[in-house]
């Protein structure tokens, strides 16, 4: 039995006579692929479905029916859609994006994204270790004072940081923290490959906007499944044979309450993409969610599915990741590593 | 037992990691603080509001951002200057020689990027590969009227159309026409794709870099023509898609100017002592536009009903937050010369009025139609604006279709539409906005609007090379139109630049001149 995980796997595969290990790898793998081929043709039919045009995108102000067509014609989209996807896949297969069509003419897609992917990469993992950090501090804090005031205000912040909208949020950070006080810059991203001091301190806000709705999710699971794993027998048993509460709190109540905590962590990398896009263009950060906004606006069809791919991948290797990482921490999940 | 030591191993080297990963992230910053603004090395000129450039070459470029880089990098054979009045740049002078004929003696020692002299030679190649049926440039019609080009020697050229054409003096300045200067012995055994990035112009600044929708790195020309510019010598220009995101990073200090505001913020934004705000009326229409071969626009009264019926001043006030000035017709007040000098009653609402246009009509109250808009902003609201206003005053049942730009400009072109909003941006002959929207083959009279009357003024304008009875004949041609209503004129936008506080040396053109005004800029 494919083990019930937290993989937003479309489609998963039964390999009946293999070891079980790489049986679990391959039918993974399938399923990523059609999950990436069904996703890239969802993408690529509701582009052509939407109004509008990259020739007009790319001749501007001055295009004529005429130089529409011809644009149209020379890059194959008088053919049927779906033999159009056809071809962008063949390309895919062949490990070549194509290129850009209306966003940056000419230019090869694979090049735009080898510029852009690491500064997404950079900001969301800043993003998901800032909330593990302030979910550590406020889950735990609450849940080991459990219904006193520091729980109170723990949940309060929670619910707050889940209300606010994170393009909100972002604007509020650069009005307080940049603006106001000076200590960030307002706009614009260091690359890491630049300087790594540069790319912490530049991204500490687009990072904090998208961390605190996730941080306030991270808190509360790892506040509730503390609490859950607190009044476990074992945990009574322990107390019994006078451990200390610090050794009782981290060798039987954190260790166990830890796995249902990296599974959210894996499921919000969905949500982080989100809002990866919206944080990207508040603050000038050159990454694969900006590309997708400005290649959507301009029609530029073989960007957008380059970007999504690159999305669809992310969240699949990380969902995978997430499920090693859980089998490692837990010895009996699946029994497979 | 074995395999549980290799678990204890990875969990404690995944929590550790978290550990280290947390400390890495909160320590060092609080202590920061932004270092003293240094002196101006780079300039920080964000385009705002747009994130595409797709070319830097001038024949070629289609999109305003585009513009506004090769603005600074090239040269035309003449420019604006602040009051709108057309001076000599590559060409030291010029003159018409017939009405046919206008002669630019050059400026000597002018150098390309690459050290080559421009001379005529690279004035008659540029504009020959606009007007080239084969090359395909979006500004070509600009110079169908060319008939031959002559180099008379190294430093005179000639330009000679086929019929006296007065535009064309402003096709030759370095706005969005295609005009800019080139090199030939770069170009003129093909473009090669290299010069769509790293064009090679005669302007104070080279591109020295561009990542697409990014940003563009442009370098001072040490060797411009213009003695003492340009003063910085470096500029860096990000493409800031978001209005609102160029606001923040200007207050936050991230960028020293952008080339746009979103209108709802100017007012604001006057008030905050760490900004400039330069703001004026610029050369562009916005209007509703009618088509006049289907019903119910297709009837004069009608359309002159509507045109009674609705308010302009609180179209300026409502959709563009007061940002703007209203319209007398579709040649923009900016262009002084031609535009009509007042408003005709026709254009101020007189709901009385309108009942009586109507009542002559062949259409009544609860008459139906569409007006096209697209998008979520301003361009929405203008439509709702005025459907809301009109159907109030006249009992009308119009309504709103939101749809996207690029299809609105296919229907339009394909005539399938009743109404839609529509406008014009950067063009800067009164000829561009009266004979493309006005003359029955206009290309930018999607209305299918036709009077032989206007016709025969705005083909006569085209050849009166006195600007001041040029004028007068385009006041003439737009009062008549003005009675048969083929488009409702409504505002025009006010363009704005914002400058961080220590900014000086940047001039603000009609036309949002972006990129020539940087050599300017004097500090930061």
């Amino acid at each position: 039995m494919a083990p019930v995980l937290p993989g937003t796997m479309l489609f998963s595969w039964e390999f009946p006579y293999m070891p079980s290990p790489l049986k679990y790898f391959f039918s993974r793998l399938v399923g990523a692929i059609v999950t990436i081929l069904v996703g890239s043709l969802l993408v690529f039919l509701v582009m052509k479905a939407a109004p509008g045009d990259p020739a007009l995108a790319v001749l501007g102000d001055f295009a004529t029916p005429e130089s529409i067509a011809d644009f149209n014609r020379e890059r194959g989209f008088d053919q049927p859609v779906l033999v159009q996807y056809m071809h962008w896949l063949n390309d895919l297969v062949h490990l070549d994006f194509g290129t850009s069509l209306s966003i940056a003419s000419g230019r090869d897609i694979g090049e735009l994204l080898a510029f852009r992917l690491p500064n997404t990469l950079t900001v969301g993992v800043y993003a998901i270790l800032i909330a593990i950090v302030i979910a550590l501090i406020l889950g735990t804090s609450a849940a080991v004072r459990r219904g006193r005031p520091t729980d109170t205000i723990a949940t309060a912040v929670s619910v707050l940081g889940v209300s606010m909208p994170d393009f909100w949020l972002g604007y509020m950070l650069i009005l307080g923290l940049s603006i106001g006080a000076g200590l960030f810059p307002s706009y614009g991203f260091v690359p890491l490959s630049e300087s790594v001091t540069g790319a912490l301190h530049s991204g500490f806000l687009p990072a904090l906007a998208i961390a605190a709705p996730m941080a306030a999710v991270f808190s509360r699971t790892l506040r509730a499944a503390l609490v859950d794993n607190m009044d476990r027998d074992h945990v009574t048993v322990a107390k019994s044979f006078g451990h200390s509460r610090r050794f009782i709190f981290l060798h039987h109540v954190f260790r166990n309450s830890i796995i249902p905590f990296i599974v959210v962590v894996g499921l919000q990398v969905r949500y982080l993409l989100g809002g990866v896009v919206i944080i990207e263009l508040i603050f000038g950060i050159q990454g694969v969610g900006s590309l997708m906004v400005d290649a959507a606006f301009a029609r530029d069809y073989p960007v957008v599915q380059a970007c999504a791919v690159t999305f669809l991948a992310i969240v699949l290797a990380v969902n995978f990741l997430v499920d090693v990482i859980c089998a490692m921490l837990d010895p009996r999940r699946g029994g497979r590593s | 037992m074995t395999s549980s030591t290799k678990n204890d191993i990875s969990r404690r080297t995944i929590l550790k990691a978290g550990v280290i990963g947390g400390a890495l992230t909160l320590t060092p910053f609080w202590m920061r603080s932004v270092a003293a603004a240094p002196a101006c090395q780079t300039l920080n000129a964000g385009i705002t509001g747009f994130s595409t450039i797709n070319t830097l070459d001038p024949a070629r470029a289609a999109l305003l951002p585009e513009s506004y880089v090769l603005w600074g990098v090239f040269n035309s054979l003449l420019k604006f200057d602040e009051n709108m009045k057309i001076v000599p740049d590559l060409a030291e002078s010029y003159e018409a020689v017939s009405p046919t004929i206008l002669r630019f003696a050059l400026r000597h020692g002018v150098k390309f990027h690459d050290g080559a002299e421009m001379t005529a030679e690279d004035v008659k190649f540029s504009l020959e590969r606009v007007a080239s049926e084969e090359f395909g440039s979006p500004h070509k019609s600009n110079f169908d009227a060319i008939k031959e080009i002559r180099v008379v020697d190294a430093y005179t050229v000639e330009v000679e159309t086929h019929e006296p054409f007065a535009p064309m003096l402003s096709y030759l300045t370095n706005t969005r026409t295609g005009s800019q200067i080139v090199p030939k012995h770069v170009l003129e055994k093909g473009t090669p794709d290299s010069f769509a990035f790293s064009p090679i112009g005669t302007g104070a600044y080279k591109v020295a870099g561009f990542e697409p929708g990014a940003s563009v790195q442009l370098e001072g020309f040490d060797e411009y023509f213009e003695s003492g510019k340009p003063i910085i010598s470096a500029v860096n220009i990000p493409l800031i898609a978001e209005e609102s995101a160029g606001v923040t990073a200007l207050l936050g200090g991230s960028i020293d100017l952008t080339s746009t505001a979103p209108f709802a913020a100017v007012s604001q934004l006057k008030q905050n002592p760490n900004v400039q705000v330069l703001k004026s009326p610029g050369v562009n229409t916005r209007f509703v536009c009618l088509n006049t071969k289907v019903a119910p626009f297709d009837d004069v009264h009608f359309r002159r009903a509507v045109s009674l019926a609705f308010d302009q001043q609180s179209m300026v006030d409502v959709v563009i937050f007061g940002e703007g000035v209203t319209a007398n017709g579709v040649i923009p007040s900016s262009i002084a010369w031609a535009s009509q000098p007042e408003k005709s009653e026709i254009l101020k609402i007189n709901v009385e009025q309108a009942k009586k246009e109507l009542a002559q009509s062949k259409y009544g109250a609860g008459t139906e139609g569409v007006v096209l808009t697209w998008g979520s902003g301003w361009w929405k609201r203008f439509a709702e604006v005025f459907v809301l206003q009109v159907n109030q005053n006249l009992g009308l049942n119009l309504s709103v279709e939101v749809s996207e730009s690029g299809a609105v400009y296919q229907r339009l072109q394909a005539g399938d539409f009743q109404a839609s909003i529509w406008g014009w941006l950067g063009l800067i002959d009164p000829d561009e906005y009266a004979f493309g929207i006005l003359h029955s083959s206009g290309s930018r009279n999607y209305g299918g609007y036709a009077n032989s009357e206007v016709d025969a003024l705005l083909e006569r304008a085209r050849g009166e090379m006195d600007q001041e009875r040029r004028g007068e004949i385009y006041r003439e041609a737009e009062a008549l139109t003005l009675e048969d209503m083929p488009v409702l004129p409504c505002f025009e936008s006010n363009i704005h630049n914002l400058l961080g506080k220590n900014v000086e040396g940047f001039k603000q053109l009609p036309y949002s001149a972006f990129g020539s005004q940087l050599a300017a800029v004097s500090s930061c």
